[in-house]
């Protein structure tokens, strides 16, 4: 059987990671290593007056203690951040230098301040104690509305009111303002989409080794994205040169966006072991991963949306303090403006939308992309909109919704869809998602059961959310007008052995995906060879030529259309051997099924044979290059714009608030799919984290920016016995512009389900007849104190 | 977070007054406290052990006594210092007679936390205060009562 696309083949990864053979970056020890300690501050916003070590340095096993004047002296450069987002004014965004470790002021509770090196990790950590800091504290904010308020304590001295930037996209404010003026109705909603901290199961680990002898450097680290780590601490931060730098991602527990960013510990690591010749080691704990992982979300909005007297959407008004922590982390500009702002049309026809966004600096940890980045805030304001503006105007939320659709167009045919916000959608049939979840739900009988539990005092809900996002990031010319100041293409290398089985280099990285097993149904359904012949090698800069890594959904759509690229070269130069062996016309071959076939004949030549005729070439074609190796850069035309529909039923306990969810029913059009069960699991976890969103997690800051709760003791994460069995389907609207068809699914379910949840909750209120709105996380607690009045 | 409570002595303000300005006697009587030395008029340096919720430590720092009005009221300002992240507190302490030989003392004041201890210690602070102050209370009550305690 050589026909794997669109089968559910196990994932060949599973068999290491199951039986604990995996290998993270915290398993590699290298000889002479060294292991780091970093002292952090305790304070949100505080002077350094004086830091002494002299104890410290005379503990046993302490090699090393360099704090950030030690830093500074070495005249590096501070992390950068990869997107630039100017002021509206057309001033350039505020991008205050970002230390490896704070020599003057800590800006956020975990900033980094000094790095103990010994011999051993624990000796590292008892010396880090017996450091003494004199601190001066400073007044501190986390709330990112409250730090654009004049009086606000200054994160930066160079940003003014603590304004990154401020941004504005769509249609002229005056437009939409006149178009609301015309509106029969105007649904408001004021809200926060809260902080969440990102949890991969692996948490961050970084070893540097700098090797005298050949003036090499070698970064192992718990990456979603080698290569950039890679451009950004050569280019950057440091200023070594990038051939004789090697960044390994390897196998990485887990990331959801987390990992994506370039981190201060990585150059940090490199920057000690090139003092030091040995290599160093640093493995966050849990505790430092809580506060200082990049964590997601934090938008405090206020959105508006106008509405003609039979339901008809007229203007949307968006006005967004998005928070970016302390320092602008790798993608953090633009995850609140292009990734969010692009998103406001969602699946409606709103002829009219204006954005504001004001990009803020706050003593918190950095915010950045999360599982959805930007997507899933746009979502949420749009279906808690679409939701809200139903029950105001006494509509059906799902009538509602399929009146305001963008009518179907496959793109091919008919062109794609223009919206007010910048983007061009490729492909969909809005429609169809939305009536085939209604049907799973079975709606009008959920309704008279609705009406029946009401009148017997309970409280059931259903809620709606219908989202589309833009994956496979990205078309670079897009990008840079945009602000990246990176190419977002991917690259894919296939080598075919001489042997006819198959090597293939991909720059996207693997951290949960199962790249392993869907990259190589690729691969073995298009050679027509067995999958076991096929071996997926990423996340090593020195085997793999370059790459953009894992984000955005766009390993597949991107990576994977790379690849297809390098297979379409390797079965176009197949066929001049193959044509040269059967004493055939190229053109009249064909290849299927691992073999190159003198079309309506029974000749037929192996894939195999080829390749090894390719390496072995005493009878080959003229003017052909031996071997069968080739490289691909693949850009992709546009975004891909997977979207699709999600209904919650809940039912809420009117003793205690409590929420339980009873079904989930989510229809996804991601198009083509390669693994069907690869692709159920990523939107059965996507859907977890939307969840957990919607009822359980959620980062909390006291008035002095403390995070106070940054432990599994303290912070709500989704458990398998908080979630029902998900009941999930999809339509196939295939991606009109990438060789594969596909859209993208790993942030699908973390889009969508979050509104869907909420509206669900919102609606089993009803009775209390509740305008207000909730803020997430939906606890019981907050849902009791809501039916209290 | 917010610090509060009152507690009512079968004693004279002024005598409880005294008592809470003896250093001897609020190292015996406070939880946690094992060593209290005055470094100053008014100013004491003090070392504690205090276990809260997950997180226990050994803490060392500062004490003030601030706007003393004897036997009224005074300000108690602490700063203390750990590896599991610091205190700051500002607490008022009002004695207010209610009687001959009665007498409400009443607290009111904040406490800051930082580090570990902030993002950890915080769900369990107010209960671990609570029980830190009924102690506290407890043992002044029974210095109140014991005679061979009372400073000259």
């Amino acid at each position: 059987m050589t026909n794997y696309i669109g089968k559910a083949v196990k994932r060949v990864e599973d068999k290491r990671f199951l039986t604990g053979k995996g290998r993270y970056t915290d398993d590699i020890v290298l000889p002479g290593m060294l292991y780091a300690y970093i002292v952090r501050s305790p304070y949100a916003h505080a002077k350094i007056n004086n830091i002494d070590t002299s104890r410290a340095e005379n503990m046993d096993g302490v090699v090393k203690i360099y704090t950030g004047k030690d830093i500074a002296e070495s005249g590096i450069n501070g992390i950068p951040t990869g997107w630039q987002v100017n002021f509206k004014n057309g001033d350039t965004m505020k991008e205050p230098p970002h230390p490896l470790l704070v020599a003057d002021k800590a800006r956020y509770m975990g900033d980094g301040v000094a790095v103990v090196i010994a011999e051993s990790r624990e000796e590292a950590r008892d010396a880090a104690d017996e450091i003494d800091i004199d601190w001066e504290e400073l007044p501190a904010v986390a709330n990112a509305k409250k730090a654009t308020e004049d009086g606000a304590p200054l994160v930066h001295d160079e940003a003014p009111n603590n304004k990154c930037f401020d941004w504005e996209l769509g249609n002229p404010k005056e437009e939409v303002d006149k178009a609301m003026k015309q509106a029969h109705h105007i649904t408001t909603l004021e809200f926060t989409n809260q902080r969440v901290i990102p949890n991969a199961m692996e948490t961050r680990a970084a070893i540097g080794q700098y090797e005298e002898a050949t003036g090499k450097y070698t970064l192992y680290t718990t990456s979603q994205n080698p290569h950039l780590t890679r451009l950004l601490l050569c280019a950057f931060v440091l200023g070594i040169p990038e051939h004789r730098v090697r960044v390994v991602a390897p196998d990485v527990g887990g990331g959801f966006g987390s990992k994506i960013f370039h981190y201060a510990e990585e150059a940090l690591m490199i920057w000690c072991s090139e003092r030091l010749k040995r290599p160093v080691k640093w493995t966050s704990d849990r505790s430092e991963a809580f506060m200082t992982d990049a964590h997601g979300r934090d938008h405090i909005s206020k959105a508006e949306m106008g509405f003609d007297k039979e339901g008809n959407v007229l203007a949307l008004r968006v006005k967004t303090h998005a928070n970016l922590g302390a320092y602008l982390s790798t993608f953090a500009p633009c995850v609140p403006t292009w990734l969010h702002g692009t998103l406001l049309q969602g699946l409606y026809v709103t002829p009219k939308i204006n954005v504001d966004v004001t990009g803020v600096f706050t003593n918190t940890v950095m915010v950045d992309a999360y599982r959805g980045a930007g997507r899933p805030e746009a979502t949420y304001l749009l279906e808690r909109l679409m939701d809200t503006a139903a029950l105001e105007m006494d509509m059906d939320p799902a009538e509602l919704r399929l009146k305001n659709f963008i009518p179907p167009f496959d793109g091919v045919e008919q062109p794609g869809y223009q919206t007010q916000v910048a983007l061009q959608y490729d492909s969909g049939n809005y429609h169809a998602v939305l009536k085939r979840a209604l049907e799973m739900v079975g709606y009008e009988k959920f309704r008279k059961e609705q009406a029946q539990a009401r009148k017997e005092g309970k409280l059931l809900g259903i809620g709606f959310s219908t989202y589309i996002e833009a994956c496979g990031i990205a078309p670079s010319a897009v990008v840079g007008a945009l602000g990246a100041r990176a190419g977002l293409y991917e690259v894919g290398q296939v080598r075919v052995q001489p042997t006819g089985k198959v090597s293939v280099f991909t720059g996207a990285h693997s951290h949960g995906q199962g790249h392993e097993t869907t990259f190589a149904q690729v691969v073995a359904d298009r050679l027509g060879i067995p999958l076991d012949d096929v071996e997926i090698i990423h996340g090593d800069s020195d085997s793999v030529a370059f790459g953009m890594g894992t984000y955005g959904s766009r390993s597949l759509a991107v990576g994977g259309s790379a690849i297809v690229k390098s297979l379409d070269k390797i079965i176009e130069k197949g066929a001049k051997i193959a044509a040269h062996k059967l004493e055939a016309a190229e053109e009249d071959l064909e290849f299927a099924e691992g073999k190159w076939t003198v079309k309506g004949t029974d000749k037929s030549i192996a894939f195999g044979d080829v390749a090894l005729t390719a390496y072995v070439p005493h009878d080959y074609p003229e003017g052909v290059e031996p071997g069968m190796d080739f490289s691909s850069f693949y850009d992709p035309a546009n975004f891909t714009y997977p979207y699709g529909a999600h209904v919650a039923i809940v039912e809420v306990d009117k003793d205690t608030g409590y929420t339980k969810l009873k079904r989930f029913i989510a229809v996804d059009d991601v198009g083509n799919v390669i693994n069907p069960m690869i692709v159920d699991g990523q939107i059965h976890g996507g859907l977890a984290q939307g969840i957990g969103q919607a009822l359980f997690e959620g980062a909390m800051y006291d008035e002095d920016a403390q995070l106070i709760n940054g432990s599994y003791m303290d912070y709500t994460m989704p458990r398998a016995d908080d979630l029902p069995s998900f009941e999930i389907d999809r339509t196939v609207t295939p991606c009109p512009h990438n060789p594969l068809g596909v859209k993208g699914a790993g942030e699908a379910g973390c889009i969508g389900s979050t509104p869907a949840v909420v509206n669900a909750v919102m609606d089993a209120l009803r009775p209390f007849g509740i305008k207000k709105d909730l803020e997430m996380p939906l606890t019981p607690e907050r849902v009791w104190r809501h039916m209290q009045g | 977070m917010h610090l509060k409570g009152s507690h009512q002595f079968n004693a004279p303000a002024h005598q409880i007054f005294k008592m809470l300005m003896d250093a001897d006697t609020l190292a015996r009587i406070t939880p946690g406290v094992s060593e209290l030395e005055e470094t100053g008029p008014d100013t004491y340096k003090a070392i504690a052990n205090v276990k809260m919720g997950p997180v226990s430590g050994s803490f060392s720092g500062q004490l003030e006594v601030a706007e003393k009005q004897e036997p009224e009221s005074f300000v108690l300002k602490i700063q203390q210092n750990s590896k599991i992240g610091n205190v700051a507190a500002d607490v008022k302490i009002d004695l207010e007679e209610t009687g001959a030989e009665t007498t409400t003392l009443s607290f009111d004041g904040k406490a800051r936390l930082s580090g570990l201890l902030a993002r950890t210690g915080q769900r369990v602070l107010s209960g671990v205060a609570n029980t830190l102050s009924k102690q506290f209370f407890k043992a002044l009550e029974e210095e109140l009562e014991n005679p061979a305690h009372q400073p000259a």
